[in-house]
């Protein structure tokens, strides 16, 4: 299965001194509380991982990578993309995938949802029906693309929900806790699709065998990345973080 | 969470009014939202029930999923019902809920029988006269998300309502109302996370930049 075939496995994300606020809730005088940052990181790994607790920061750090989140101070770019002045081209370069695939899958079925992704890309009908079977193909999910999405098993609309991002063939895949909702079989599955892909990829998780499978691991701590290294080294620290009193 | 009613997938088929154009059926679901309002008397919004119904046998509709698109809505409609028959009496009551329900099954039909791929590019060429005013295709994505959304929030009502009889409380209109609306709130909320991580609500820009737009390395 090789989806992404022009998507190149190389990409540059670079942040400097990105750093999120957000208002404090119930605070009259205007006051803000910093959730992440400030962060500088320079990303051209092909695996990167991301580890933290609950609310440590991870999530808002993948949503600058495409721009879902902007900075309210600093920068984040992607290939020389300003996420905030080129958020339109950051975006079709940078595929976002949330935890829960019923977030992502916005049409009744695959095979529609698949070619709403390629809306933009073929204007004709039939390329774009027949791009979308090229896609559900690659996936092996021909099978699935007519059935209501609601009806799709977790693993199934895990894949699928991949399968639509993908479909534009982005340079990098941004993955937001992707396990989680799966059993073992199911995250297995994923792992090994997630090993074929030729895209970049940035994987927030709480599943340690998926963090140490990668070229470079963060761990993430009260909004700042407290380590930044070898994918068993940054385990072990966010080990040693997370028995701590 | 879903109903697996009408609106929740496109049925395929080969009945007349899978083949039939989008076009006529799009007016289909326009009569049938107009008959109450120029209807005087209950006669033709049971004539339209009957014509919709029929429609549904024509399209070989599973009976179960009209009946769990029904099923679905009615609560709400029967809250109206009793609200319209304490505020205008029963017969504009019935008439209300009868045109309601119509529009709902006609919208379902209309749904079922289409693929919303079909639907959005029904909805572009429709929109295209417009396009210096807004982007067809956000138009149509607006009306795809709103397709989508119905079966999901009746989807809701239902849980949350179990819920609520699950702690006995079933009779209070505020353990089911408030749950169900900030369901909906986190829903509108992660779907335009979701589009807007797709990059389908953005313009419509060529992939590489202008070269005026690139700023200068030596001057950045």
């Amino acid at each position: 299965m090789t989806p992404g075939s022009s998507a190149g496995g190389s990409s540059r994300i670079r942040l400097e001194g990105a750093t999120v606020t957000v208002p404090v809730d119930g605070d009259s005088s205007r006051r803000e509380r910093t959730i992440l940052g400030p962060v500088d990181l320079e990303l051209t790994e092909r695996r990167v991982t991301v580890v933290g607790a609950n609310g440590s920061g991870k999530s808002t750090l993948l949503r600058l990578l495409n721009g879902l989140v902007l900075p309210t101070g600093g920068s984040v770019d992607v290939d020389g993309l300003d996420t905030r002045l080129d958020g339109a081209r950051v975006r079709r370069r940078v595929a976002f995938a949330f935890t829960d695939p019923l977030s992502q899958l916005v049409m009744p079925t695959g095979r529609e949802d698949v070619e709403l992704s390629l809306r933009r890309v073929h204007r004709s009908r039939v390329e774009r029906r027949s791009a979308a079977e090229g896609v559900l193909g690659r996936f092996g999910l021909s099978h699935l693309a007519d059935r209501s999405v609601h009806e799709l098993s977790g693993g199934e609309r895990q894949l699928m929900a991949l399968a639509v991002v993908l479909a534009t063939e982005p340079a990098v895949l941004v993955l937001d806790e992707p396990t989680t909702l799966l059993d073992l079989r199911n995250t297995a599955l994923l792992r090994r699709l997630l090993a074929g892909l030729e895209q970049v990829l940035v994987v927030a998780t709480h599943d340690l065998d998926l963090a140490l499978d990668a070229d470079r691991t963060l761990v993430v701590d009260a909004g700042r990345v407290v380590f930044d290294g070898p994918p068993a080294q940054a385990v072990d620290h966010y080990r040693a973080l997370a028995s701590r009193p | 969470m879903n109903t697996a009613g009408l609106f929740a997938a496109h049925l395929p088929g080969t009945s007349a009014v899978h083949r039939a154009p989008l076009w006529l059926k799009l007016a289909g679901v326009l009569t049938v939202g107009v008959v109450p309002w120029v209807a005087h008397s209950l006669t033709p919004l049971l004539v339209t029930l009957g014509l919709v119904l029929a429609a549904a046998g024509l399209a070989q509709l599973p009976v179960r999923r009209v009946v769990r698109s029904v099923r679905a809505i009615a609560p709400v409609l029967v809250l109206l019902l009793a609200f319209q028959w304490w505020a205008q009496g029963l017969p504009y009551a019935i008439g209300v809920v009868l045109g309601i329900a119509n529009a709902y099954l006609a919208a379902g039909i209309l749904t079922a029988t289409t693929p919303v791929t079909d639907l959005l590019d029904g909805v572009v060429r429709g929109a295209r006269p417009l396009r210096r005013l807004v982007d067809p295709e956000v138009v149509a994505l607006t009306l795809a998300v709103v397709v989508r959304s119905v079966p999901w929030v009746a989807g809701s009502f239902a849980s949350v309502r179990d819920a609520a009889r699950a702690r006995g409380l079933e009779r209070s209109p505020r353990a089911v109302v408030v749950p169900t609306a900030l369901h909906v709130v986190a829903y509108a909320r992660s779907t335009g996370e979701a589009l807007s991580a797709r990059g389908l609500t953005d313009p419509d820009v060529p992939d590489v930049p202008d070269e005026a737009d690139v700023p200068d390395d030596d001057t950045a």
